[in-house]
């Protein structure tokens, strides 16, 4: 079923790269997805495949060693990567805002937190001080938080209010887009369920596009409508949840979701990924996934596997020859 | 199997002595943190130009330093690098053997501070409980004392002290910053696992000290070492200025002192009082940067790598890029 | 958590620093007690053997007594000396005889005061922002000279900065005066010609206050705002579009400026040894000098009422810093 509506952010053939006195490593190899609005797209992968580079990318947050060498990134149809500072000054968080992993290190120690949300909505409205003001309250109730706790301190807040303090502030300047990287990872399973469930009704309620990063594939199923996952830089294969969870074609995807215990069900060994993540200093020729893969061919070795439709519509995506071939009718 | 060509006898030794292997990582690593880093290669080059120059004082300078070679307070000259003090020396030949008491008197001082920090500061952080507070309160109350004016009413009571004595006075006094930053180290250290683990297998504290602990204080050790180098070269010459040192000893700081009792700068020999300056500016100067490059190995996010030109270099090629298409 | 336990924390706090500077002075205090008896031969002797000939023999008794060398066990001695300390009783001076040592001293203080403060906020201030400016310059000319440059220079014995200001600007230039806190010909009033000539005798010794403290502020400020820079809030801050000044200002100088604040309390004791050497070499009429003009004189007692001051004054501005770290950490009031 191919969308017929124009996607909120296109990312087209970005490269990531890290840059070295031995070399660049390239973080995040020519990736490219559609997020369309008000649909929750979620990224996994393990640590260092280069899901947080690219979302760092999406806000051309980049300083060096980091440089965003190919590709466009476009949102509505603008180039955020070669806006002037100003006009992206006015792009961030006024379209896309994001929420870092840890609240604790994304809030400033020495602030209160109504100053952390009043100095971006200033930062971008013309309101007065008091105006501002109440929409920070605003927003703090939103997330469930009372007002007066407007004067706090971060330190002063447990990590489950911080994490909903930092959501609050992402929903400053109701932007269309907000960018999730790990937004649970830090917080214990208790909390983590109060924030998901939050997030589900918020998003309901006021329609934004959420780009979820996360390492945790079953707590995306919950959230996302599609899944993409990342290896080593690339994007490796892409569909619904109800797809990838179900029926992964890329042998990481399995891997992953082999990796995750579900309470319901029969209980069944599980499988890691043998091998480790690779150096990406030193990349092969071929496909990057080639030394843990159980499937590979001849093939694979030599030529890197590019992302291909399965299907007709173009919604399900795998970048491997082994899937790939398997797909065609002979 | 391929055979081997045959190594010299002594190169194959070598590569087979468990010593030489370590030798050769402890080379790499001291080539690793030159590369790329002119900070610590000025600083080494500077420190060690003047302390060789200083140990070769009598193959440099032809004349004696004592001895009356000219007139006094003659400018710079061919035969007088530096020109001469009041009393008709040769500045050249001064600074050179100065600056062998004076780099002494420093680096003693500083072994001495270095020691004391080192004995107080791990004691504290690794003893812990009791221990830990009593020396803790005395470091904080040295800490919080104005060295020099201590310095200075210990010299005073001493009477004139000898180089020797200054050493003693500013390295005995000088340890509390060290043994802080030593303790708060040790502290972050000792309850990492591995000690934990060497203590349950039973090994000896004293063992733990050296082979556990120790190793992974080396940068902050000699760090501390050669900041405090700077502070007792700056303390000596400050003391000696002020007339507390010996003056028939010729170090840097007695050279300021006798410029300054003979009002070198008013009568215009300003050589007399510039180059035991100097030297003492340069000396201090390269021990700073040498200082700022082991900061930069305990934080390495001072350390300003090479990358960021090679970072500029290609982000502009990326924007030509961009630009054409 | 209420408000109350704030309080708590916070006067604890400050009652603890407190009691550690108290303990501080009566360390300096007993330091002064023990020298004299510790150097070999006649402790009394020695101390006032300059005095020789100066005092009248009961003057010079009583003297003797007040500071604590009466008969009796060491302990005896120990609580007149603490008692005429605490009283501020320490009798005349032996250079200037006999004109007594509190007197002299409160004379000195206020000059000394103003330069070692003025020059540090001078010297805090500009330093800060060189250092600011070199964190977010990093790899460009400014970050690599700045450091450098300042490190031979803050090398430089202060002495020698100063004698080469004074020779170069009071005795060639003839620009400023060659000594005095003020025109000598004056009498001390509010007027604006003494407040003039001491802000016009001030100028050299406060640049080479400056001169020798400011390299230490760069080097601490950037290094700093480099640690903070590289941290995550930062990066959340950049990403809300904030301007740039703000994120300079509010988010990473807020906070690099914690660690500096401490650095105060390291550079106190510097300063002041710096305003010793300032003022012998500008004649500036301050704690310093008399430091050194009783070292001339071996007027012992002099010498170490100096040292107490001095001592307290450092005491006094850790104090402040502590304040100031206080009202700046929010993290230390819970």
């Amino acid at each position: 079923m191919n969308r017929t509506d124009k996607p909120l952010l296109s990312i087209r053939n970005v490269c990531v790269d890290y840059v070295t006195e031995h070399g660049n490593a390239r973080a995040v190899n020519e990736v490219s997805f559609d997020i369309y609005p008000g649909e929750t797209v979620g990224l996994a992968g393990e640590s260092g495949c280069g899901k947080s580079t690219l979302a760092f990318a999406i806000a051309n947050l980049h300083e060096a060693p980091a440089l965003i060498s190919e590709g466009e990134i476009l949102f509505e149809g603008r180039d955020i990567l070669t806006m002037s500072s100003a006009q992206l000054r006015d792009f961030r968080w006024n379209e896309t805002s994001m929420v870092f992993q840890s609240a604790m290190n994304s809030l400033n120690p020495v602030l209160k937190i109504s100053e952390q949300i009043i100095d971006v909505i200033l930062a971008h409205k013309r309101v007065s001080k008091q105006e501002a003001w109440s929409r920070a309250e605003e927003l703090l109730a939103t997330v469930g938080i009372h007002a007066s706790r407007m004067n706090s301190y971060p330190h002063q807040l447990s990590g489950g209010m911080r994490q909903r303090v930092v959501i609050a502030i992402a929903l400053a300047l109701r932007p269309k887009l907000i960018v999730m990287d790990e937004p649970t990872t830090a917080l214990d399973v208790v909390v983590e369920r109060d924030i998901m469930d939050e997030l589900f009704e918020l998003k309901e309620k006021f329609g934004f596009a959420i780009l979820f990063i996360s390492h945790d594939l079953g707590l995306m199923g919950e959230i996302a409508d599609r899944i993409g996952i990342m290896y080593a830089g690339q994007l490796v294969e892409m569909g619904t949840a109800a797809q990838i969870l179900e029926q992964p074609k890329h042998p990481y995807t399995r891997g992953l979701v082999g990796s995750f215990p579900t309470i319901h069900g029969p209980r069944v060994r599980l499988e890691g990924i043998p091998g480790n993540p690779l150096n990406l200093l030193q990349t092969p020729a071929g496909c990057y996934f080639q030394a843990r893969c159980s499937d590979g061919i001849d093939k694979c070795l030599k030529h890197k596997p590019q992302l291909k439709p399965l299907t007709n519509s173009g919604d399900r995506l795998v970048a491997c020859h082994v899937a790939v071939d398997m797909e065609v009718p002979a | 199997m391929t055979v081997s060509a045959q190594k010299p006898p002594a190169l194959a030794a070598l590569q087979s002595n468990r010593f030489g292997q370590v030798m050769k990582k402890y080379l790499s690593v001291i080539a690793g943190f030159y590369r790329g880093n002119p900070t610590a290669l000025l600083g080494t080059f500077i420190v060690g130009g003047l302390i060789i120059m200083s140990l070769a004082a009598p193959l440099i300078a032809q004349n004696e330093p004592n001895k009356r070679v000219a007139r006094g307070h003659q400018p710079p000259s061919a035969e007088l690098f530096f020109g001469s003090t009041r009393s008709g020396k040769d500045v050249f030949s001064q600074v050179l053997h100065g600056g062998r008491i004076s780099l002494l008197v420093a680096f003693g001082a500083a072994a001495l501070t270095t020691v004391i920090a080192v004995l107080v500061g791990i004691s504290a952080g690794y003893i812990g409980g009791k221990t830990d507070e009593l020396l803790m309160s005395v470091t904080n109350i040295v800490l919080v004392f104005p060295q020099l004016p201590l310095l200075i009413i210990l010299a005073a009571f001493l009477g004139q002290v000898g180089p020797l004595i200054i050493a003693v006075i500013i390295g005995s006094t000088s340890w509390a910053w060290g043994a802080r930053i030593i303790r708060s180290q040790t502290l972050a250290i000792r309850n990492k696992e591995f000690i934990i683990s060497a203590e349950v297998m039973g090994e000896s504290k004293a063992r733990i000290v050296l082979v556990e602990i120790l190793p992974n204080l080396t940068s902050i050790v000699v760090g501390g070492f050669v900041g405090t180098s700077i502070y007792a070269l700056m303390a000596e010459a400050g003391l000696e200025f002020l007339g507390l040192g010996d003056p028939t000893v010729i170090t840097w700081g007695t050279m300021l002192y006798w410029a300054q009792s003979n009002s070198a700068f008013i009568v215009g020999a300003w050589w007399d009082m510039a180059v035991p300056g100097m030297a003492i500016a340069i000396m201090g100067g390269g021990l700073a940067l040498l200082n700022m490059s082991i900061d930069q190995i305990s934080n390495p996010k001072l350390k300003t790598g090479a990358y960021i030109k090679i970072w500029r270099k290609q982000k502009a090629q990326m924007l030509a890029r961009r630009a054409q298409s | 958590m209420g408000s109350s336990d704030c309080e708590v924390s916070f006067m604890g706090f400050i009652l603890r620093r407190l009691a550690f500077y108290l303990a501080a002075i009566f360390v300096a205090i007993s330091f002064n007690f023990i020298m004299p008896r510790l150097m070999p031969g006649n402790p009394v002797d020695a101390l006032f053997a300059s005095a020789m000939g100066k005092m009248p023999p009961e003057t010079l008794d009583a003297y003797k007594e007040m500071l604590g060398f009466v008969d009796g066990p060491l302990w005896k001695q120990y609580f007149v000396y603490i008692k005429s300390v605490l009283t501020w009783d320490l009798g005349p001076t032996i250079m200037l005889y006999p004109v007594p040592v509190t007197e002299v001293l409160a004379a000195k203080v206020p000059w000394t005061v103003g330069l070692a403060g003025l020059s540090t906020l001078i010297a805090v201030f500009i330093g800060v922002i060189i250092g600011t400016y070199a964190s977010y310059n990093r790899g460009k000319f400014v970050d690599s000279f700045m450091p450098t440059f300042w490190a031979f220079v803050g090398a430089m014995p202060q002495a020698v900065t100063a004698l080469f200001i004074f020779f170069l600007f009071a005795l060639t230039l003839r620009w400023f005066p060659l000594s005095y806190g003020a025109n000598p010909d004056l009498d001390p009033a509010f007027s604006w010609t003494y407040i003039s000539s001491i802000l016009h005798h001030g100028v050299l010794p406060l640049v080479s206050m400056v001169l020798g403290g400011i390299g230490a502020w760069i080097f601490n400020m950037r290094n700093a705002m480099i640690n903070v820079l590289g941290e995550d809030f930062i990066t959340m801050a950049k990403a809300k579009g904030l301007s740039s000044r703000r994120i300079m200002t509010h988010y990473a100088a807020r906070n690099a400026i914690l660690p500096v604040v401490t650095g105060i309390s390291m550079q106190i004791g510097f300063v002041m040894a710096g305003a010793i050497f300032i003022e012998t070499v500008f004649n500036y009429p301050g704690l310093g000098l008399l430091m050194f003009k009783s070292l001339e004189s071996r007027d012992y007692p002099t010498m170490q009422a100096c040292l107490l001051l001095i001592v307290v004054f450092v005491l006094i501005a850790n104090f402040i810093a502590d304040l100031l770290y206080l009202w700046l950490d929010p993290r230390l009031r819970n």
